[in-house]
């Protein structure tokens, strides 16, 4: 015990300390806040000032709603946005959203102004029109025919094609206001127009619960979290253990070692060690997020928003931690399998490919277990040590199975790690007697049988 | 240091790797506060019996005792090694490092920290303690090393190759060093295939060759038992006698002298008195033991 806890400590501290663990833990959120921020002011910068518009508009009546669908459709945009979740679900809200925010902050002022014909033709009025744009005092125009509103063509001329924002904008603007035009010929009065485009609004409720309210598919996006956050503690910390395990190789410790200690506790505490500075690692990460969004929730809270934290049972929280440690200790024991075999690093890192795919794997078995959490795919699949830390916590947030399956998909997970632990301990001793060359996986297997 | 229980007994082991025997019928015993070689070529088989008596592998057949007791992970702690391959975490400081190996022997605390201190100062390299290894020459580390498998104070230690890639100060330095624990009552083990250094400090011998034993015992007792039968000479003259093969089997020319193995039942005095008479003048003439590496090689080298 005391050997282990010393691999334990020796692991953990000389991490710690190092100067490549400051660099990481202080510079990846900055680097995330980087990536976030900047992408979004790019995406957001304003290139030169208004878009001008001229429209020609041969119907002679629809020169107003246009300009105002144009000018007024940031307003129109936001009350569309109504139907949506008043209280943004941070997990939610994935890359997508955020392109199409970063694009809304892009969106450009309109100048829109008439072009009256004043007796002359169109054909006249566009050749004008086309000095104009070429001289840059204009950016475009618009022409509608008479027969806009029974459905004839209207063009839109640009000087930039390839600008789709743009032309999607004055599509949209114009489509809304030659609807208008057209209920309005209709005598709809305008009440009436916006009690029809309201949207629709859906709750979902878990059917024989206990009739509350359903979560927007919050505990959902939690298991998409915890999903997420095993991937990259694998990706960050795999590679770690990988390296933990060959360091003995490389510097020639390895025979020193194994005449003191054995595989197990050896193999054991190093896993453990690592982790540990994981663990500390994302304890920092994790107090710093938090008093972000503290500060945060404290500032929309001050400007009388009302903000809804995610509410998880402890009981389903409790779950989470665990299959969390377990899908990272799965993967990373196969990491420390990975790296009894092989003599370098770089060795390792190839061999480790595959290990992410299995993890990717278990991220696609989510779909289908969401749909039929107690399918027989769904019940073999939260049996898998390799997915079953995704495909367990999706069926327990959705449709939580029995608890001995629960507790059988736990046990074969803990045995499968210390099977792995075992595994690597024992090929990596017999694999040093070997006179250090890279084992294939045959002879792997007859090592295993060897002592 | 009792003679009736040996520190370590080897009853008929065997150890393979697939259909390769690297040890056979190993049979040896080592007796305690002695200076053990064990010698052999490379490929031998030294390593693998080591690796076994240090617990890193077991043998497929036969017995290792230590201490009397069959062995065992608590009895690890009892015992330095000095592996051939060996190293140190090259970003950890010395002092830390030293502390590690020794806790891994279950021996910590401030007991450690002071044998860390002592050893650091009979090499020499107190004020290295904080730096780290990869600041280390290769000498230095050297004895780090070397220190790693003696701070925990154990019984028996056990040093493969040891003095390959030392320089000759540090050889001497090492000599010394197992001298003293020798005096100290402790029971050395190392394996080496330069003689010269096992013939100057070992008490006993065990030769080892192609996985096998070849011949074990004090290596006082083996050298007689291959008889005085080589001489050194330094001589003008009396050429023609040096060619009787039927007195002098081979000779081997050295710089300034030269050295006569005298053929099968060939007397010494013989020789001297027909170089006389030849009108040879001699001015050295020793009779001397058959050294280690002529054992060696007339032993191991004759089946190559």
């Amino acid at each position: 015990m005391r050997k282990f806890l010393a691999v334990v400590k020796r692991e953990y501290v000389q991490r710690v300390r190092s100067r490549m663990f400051l660099v990481v833990t202080v510079g990846a959120p900055l680097m995330f806040a980087l990536f976030t921020v900047v992408p979004a002011m790019i995406a957001g910068m304003k290139a030169g000032g208004p878009t001008r518009i001229a429209v020609v508009d041969e119907t002679g009546r629809m020169y107003e709603r246009v300009r105002d669908a144009l000018t007024n459709a940031r307003d129109e945009g936001d009350e569309a946005e109504e139907g949506k979740p008043e209280a943004a679900n941070p997990v939610g809200q994935n890359s997508s959203e955020r392109m199409k925010q970063a694009a809304k902050a892009g969106e450009q002022d309109y100048a829109v102004e008439q072009a009256s014909p004043d007796g002359r033709t169109t054909e006249e009025l566009k050749r004008q029109l086309d000095e104009r744009v070429k001289r840059d005092e204009l950016d475009g125009y618009l022409v509608l025919p008479k027969d806009v509103l029974e459905g004839g063509e209207a063009q839109y001329y640009s000087r930039n094609v390839g600008d789709v924002f743009t032309r999607g904008r004055v599509q949209d603007g114009l489509t809304k206001a030659v609807r208008d035009a057209r209920l309005a010929e209709n005598n709809v009065r305008p009440e009436v127009m916006r009690a029809v485009n309201r949207p629709v609004k859906m709750a979902t409720t878990k059917a024989g619960g206990g009739g509350e309210k359903a979560d927007n598919g919050q505990g959902f996006f939690l298991v998409f979290g915890v999903g997420f956050v095993i991937y990259l503690t694998i990706l960050m910390y795999g590679q770690v253990i990988l390296g933990a395990v060959i360091e003995e190789k490389e510097t020639r410790i390895a025979e020193i070692l194994f005449s003191s200690i054995r595989s197990f506790p050896l193999m054991l505490g190093k896993l453990i060690g690592v982790s540990l500075v994981a663990l500390t690692q994302f304890a920092i990460w994790g107090l710093a997020f938090a008093a972000f969004a503290l500060y945060g929730v404290a500032v929309l809270a001050g400007q009388g928003m009302k903000v809804s934290l995610p509410h998880v049972p402890a009981s389903v929280f409790a779950y989470l931690v665990l299959f969390f440690l377990l899908g990272y200790f799965i993967y990373a024991t196969i990491y420390a399998l990975v790296g009894s075999m092989v003599t370098t690093t770089q060795e390792g890192g190839q061999l480790a490919m595959p290990i992410i795919l299995l993890l990717v794997v278990g991220f696609y078995l989510v779909f289908p277990v969401v749909r039929s959490p107690n399918s027989p795919l769904a019940f073999w699949a939260s049996m898998i040590p390799f997915f079953s830390p995704i495909t367990m916590l999706v069926r327990i947030t959705t449709q939580t199975p029995p608890f001995w399956q629960i507790a059988l998909s736990l046990a074969i997970g803990f045995a499968t790690v210390v099977l792995l632990v075992w595994l690597a301990g024992r090929v990596y001793r017999v694999g040093m007697l070997m006179y250090g060359k890279r084992a294939t996986i045959p002879e792997v297997f007859k090592w295993i049988r060897q002592s | 240091m009792s003679e009736q229980k040996p520190t370590l007994k080897l009853d008929s082991v065997t150890k393979r790797f697939g259909d390769f025997a690297a040890v056979s019928g190993l049979s040896l015993t080592v007796r305690a506060g002695r200076v053990y070689g064990l010698l052999g070529p490379n490929g031998a088989g030294k390593t693998t019996t080591i690796r076994m008596i240090v617990g890193i592998t077991a043998p497929d057949e036969g017995t290792i005792e230590l201490f009397g007791q069959r062995v065992s992970p608590a009895l690890q702690n009892r015992i330095g090694y000095l592996p051939e391959e060996r190293g140190l975490y090259k970003k950890m400081k010395v002092g830390d490092q030293l502390r590690f190996f020794a806790e891994l022997k279950n021996f910590a605390g401030r007991e450690a920290e002071a044998a860390v201190d002592r050893w650091l100062a009979k090499v020499k390299l107190s004020e290295w303690k904080r730096k780290k290894a990869s600041e280390l020459s290769k000498g230095m580390q050297q004895k780090i090393q070397f220190i790693a498998a003696v701070l925990h104070d154990p019984d028996l230690l056990i040093l493969d190759e040891p003095f390959s890639g030392l320089d000759p100060v540090n050889v001497e330095l090492l000599k010394d060093l197992v001298l003293e624990l020798k005096a100290a009552g402790k029971t050395i083990i190392f394996s080496t295939h330069q003689m010269e250094i096992a013939e100057r400090i070992c008490d006993d011998i065990c030769l080892i060759n192609r996985s096998r034993k070849v011949l074990d015992g004090r290596l006082r007792e083996i050298k007689r038992g291959f008889g005085r039968n080589a001489v050194a000479l330094r001589c003008e003259g009396g050429d023609g006698v040096l060619e009787d093969r039927a007195l002098v089997a081979s000779v081997v020319e050295h710089s300034d002298e030269v050295e006569a193995l005298l053929a099968p039942g060939a007397d010494a005095q013989e020789l001297l008195r027909r170089l006389l008479a030849a009108g040879a003048a001699v001015t050295k003439f020793e009779l001397v033991e058959p050294s280690l590496n002529d054992i060696f090689i007339e032993e191991v080298g004759g089946g190559e």
